[in-house]
């Protein structure tokens, strides 16, 4: 049997005590690992929504949102040079246009109903066209009551086409009856469907999406943008930015961004990262004290023992690893056991933190405020937020919060490998002190307290 | 051979330097047993940790087979002590959640014995000393208090050192297992040809050694 052995072996020579430090430990691992988990997972929460929705700056037309308002188009010689400003990294450009059913043979795919009589009798729901230099980046989803639309059948085109084709909302197409390689009048041209896309409403499923120059020489607007989407690089450069391209395009547009919204609804999770982070700290450090107190009181307790294997012959290495061999068994068991406990309880405690920091957005979507006129065709999506000054009666934007509360936590290897070397040093912590004590004993002492 | 020359121990206390050896010479052939009686604080004790290396002197020699130990490093004090000494305890001193067999394979351990070896030797020693196989798994806590001595001296014994040192062996043991006790420790010198000094009180051991010393504040003399 060598020292490792008697390490192991002495970890269970009083079965309470083994039985209490390793129930402790465990609590204090799953705690560990539980703020492991949940910071993790709050943490690739947070970078998602700063990716995604944080990092934008929306421009459009003075006075102009969606359909409603007024305003002067913008122009591709004032939008374009945006993309070499400092920090931009991707430049969308956009001309929306709505096709009557003088300039287009097809029809909208969803009927007026009240809603639509709301605006005037005789209403018939418009097709919106959406001419774009980048295709597939929620152009009509994510700002549309969607999510990004999604090609499901045929392809898309390339930024730079000015070919007569498009790409159909699944409700429209169907609508039409039209498939990959139909083709539809638009501006009395012919115009040939490549491909169908998805984008998870029937609002935004009721679009053409075309290539940007295509539609400004049929529309016989060309050079001329309905709204440009700018993404910056990092999350702290977007409002500098913003103050940067307004200055650019001083009186002729609004330029807006996600920033502010975005920083609101990230602090609860921002809290919940610092809590966990402390949490998790402070739950390593007491396990570790746990392990240093327990073995402290076991190395006293042996003193005798120590000091006869000294002085038959033990060397003192021998010594230190048999009580390292036991720091670390106690350490595996309460690893195990509280790294079980852990994982399955990260995911409520994750909810919990998060419930618990206040969030009490309602529903997704555009919420009409109190005394608010009815709309038009703005709609409302995850992450978009409506151009600031936006009167009262209009829509604001609600429901962002509720997303972010939805954390999903998941185990991965980075995971492990952090909560293992949170076992590790629990055991070194631990384990130091018996080190040190073991040093100290002297042999002569066994032997004159005989 | 076991040789001491003016040997010197001095502990400094709150109350003072107090002297434990004083200036202690002496030797022992193989095959001695050397009795050194004296009564308690008269530096016996101190005296057994200078000859196991347990305790370095402040001056002096120790020599065993013309070999100077006296000035070795602590890896040395550790290697002489796993190879040429065996220490008897009066409280035994066997680790109590081992079995008899695994307590005596101890030492060989530290001596880098293989795993195969060590049984077999500590079941030879054992049986020598009288433990049979039946004893032998059982933890200290299960056998009497005698037959834990048996297992400590074959603790001693199994790495075959020149040299045995006992610490009062038959102090909490009764009247005719002291004597089995002394026994094994008399053909341990004698079979064996191994040097055994024990420190002790009991008269039956003083007596039944070779050689008698007796040690008073820290000075030894040999007595006739």
């Amino acid at each position: 049997m060598g020292s490792l052995q008697r390490g192991v072996r002495n970890t269970f020579r009083n079965t309470i005590r083994a039985v209490a430090v390793v129930v402790i430990l465990a609590v204090a691992i799953a705690v560990s690992i539980s703020m492991l988990i949940a910071r993790d997972a709050v943490s690739a929460k947070i970078a998602s929504v700063r990716a995604t929705t944080g990092t934008t700056i929306t421009v459009s037309p003075k006075g102009f949102f969606g359909f409603q308002g007024s305003g002067t188009p913008l122009t591709a010689s004032e939008v374009t040079p945006l993309l070499s400003l400092p920090h931009v990294t991707a430049l969308q450009e956009t001309l929306s246009q709505r096709l009557s059913s003088t300039d287009t043979s097809l029809n909208a795919s969803t009927p007026s109903g009240d809603l639509g009589q709301q605006f005037g009798g005789g209403f018939t729901p418009p097709v919106r066209v959406v001419g774009t230099n980048s295709p597939g980046t929620a152009l009509v989803g994510g700002a549309f009551g969607g999510s990004t639309e999604k090609i499901v059948k045929g392809a898309s085109f390339a930024s730079t086409s000015d070919a007569d084709v498009a790409i159909l909302g699944t409700d429209l197409a169907r609508a039409n009856n039209l498939v990959v390689g139909s083709t539809f009048t638009a501006w009395a041209t012919h115009v040939t469907v490549i491909g169908i896309y998805s984008a998870g409403s029937s609002f935004a499923n009721n679009n053409v999406i075309m290539p940007l120059s295509t539609v400004q020489r049929l529309a016989h607007q060309a050079g001329q943008l309905t709204g440009a989407t700018l993404t910056v690089d990092t999350l702290s450069h977007v409002a500098a930015t913003t103050t940067l391209v307004s200055h650019k395009l001083g009186s002729t547009a609004d330029v807006t961004s996600t920033v502010q919204t975005t920083q609101t609804a990230l602090a609860p999770l921002d809290s919940v990262q610092t809590i966990s982070t402390y949490t998790l700290f402070g739950a390593v450090a007491g396990a570790g004290i746990i392990l240093l107190l327990s073995m402290l009181m076991i190395v006293r307790e042996r003193r005798r023992e120590i000091g006869v294997l000294k002085a038959i012959g033990a060397p003192t290495g021998s010594i230190i690893r048999q009580f390292i061999a036991e720091s670390t068994t106690f350490t595996v068991l309460g690893s195990v056991v509280g790294a079980g406990v852990g994982i399955v309880m990260s995911s409520p405690i994750a909810s919990a933190l998060v419930s618990a920091t206040g969030d009490t957005s309602p529903a997704g979507g555009f919420i009409r405020p109190p005394g608010g006129s009815p709309g038009g065709f703005t709609g409302g999506g995850n992450g978009f937020t409506p151009p600031s000054g936006m009167p009262t009666g209009s829509f604001r934007f609600g429901g962002f919060g509720r997303t972010l509360t939805q954390l999903h936590t998941s185990v991965g290897w980075g995971t492990l490998s952090a909560a293992f070397a949170i076992a590790i040093l629990v055991a070194v912590i631990g384990a130091s002190v018996a080190v040190a004590s073991v040093v100290r004993v002297r042999p002569a002492e066994v032997l004159r307290s005989e | 051979m076991l040789i001491i020359t003016s040997l010197n121990k001095t502990f400094k206390t709150p109350a003072g330097d107090v002297t434990a050896v004083r200036d202690v010479s002496f030797s022992t052939k193989p095959g001695e047993m050397v009795a050194i009686v004296g009564a308690s604080g008269s530096g016996k004790s101190t005296l057994l940790s200078l000859l196991g290396l347990l305790e370095s002197p402040d001056n002096g020699s120790i020599k065993v087979d013309d070999v100077e130990l006296a000035g070795l490093d602590a890896k040395g004090r550790t290697a002489y002590r796993a190879r040429k000494v065996g220490f008897v305890f009066q409280q035994f001193n066997l680790i109590p959640n081992l079995s008899a067999l695994e307590n005596v394979m101890l030492p060989l351990e530290f001596a880098g014995w293989s795993v195969s070896e060590r049984k077999t030797r500590a079941r030879e020693v054992l049986s020598t000393v009288g433990l049979g196989d039946d004893k032998v798994l059982r933890r200290p806590a299960k056998l009497s208090g005698g037959e834990q001595q048996r297992v400590a001296i074959a603790r001693a014994l199994v790495t075959n050192p020149g040299l045995i040192l006992a610490d009062e062996p038959t102090g909490n043991l009764d009247r005719k297992t002291g004597e089995r006790i002394i026994a094994l420790l008399r053909d341990a010198a004698e079979q064996e040809k191994r040097t055994v000094v024990v420190v002790t009180h009991d008269e039956k051991i003083a007596t039944a050694a070779d050689r008698r010393l007796e040690i008073e504040d820290g000075v030894l003399r040999e007595i006739a």
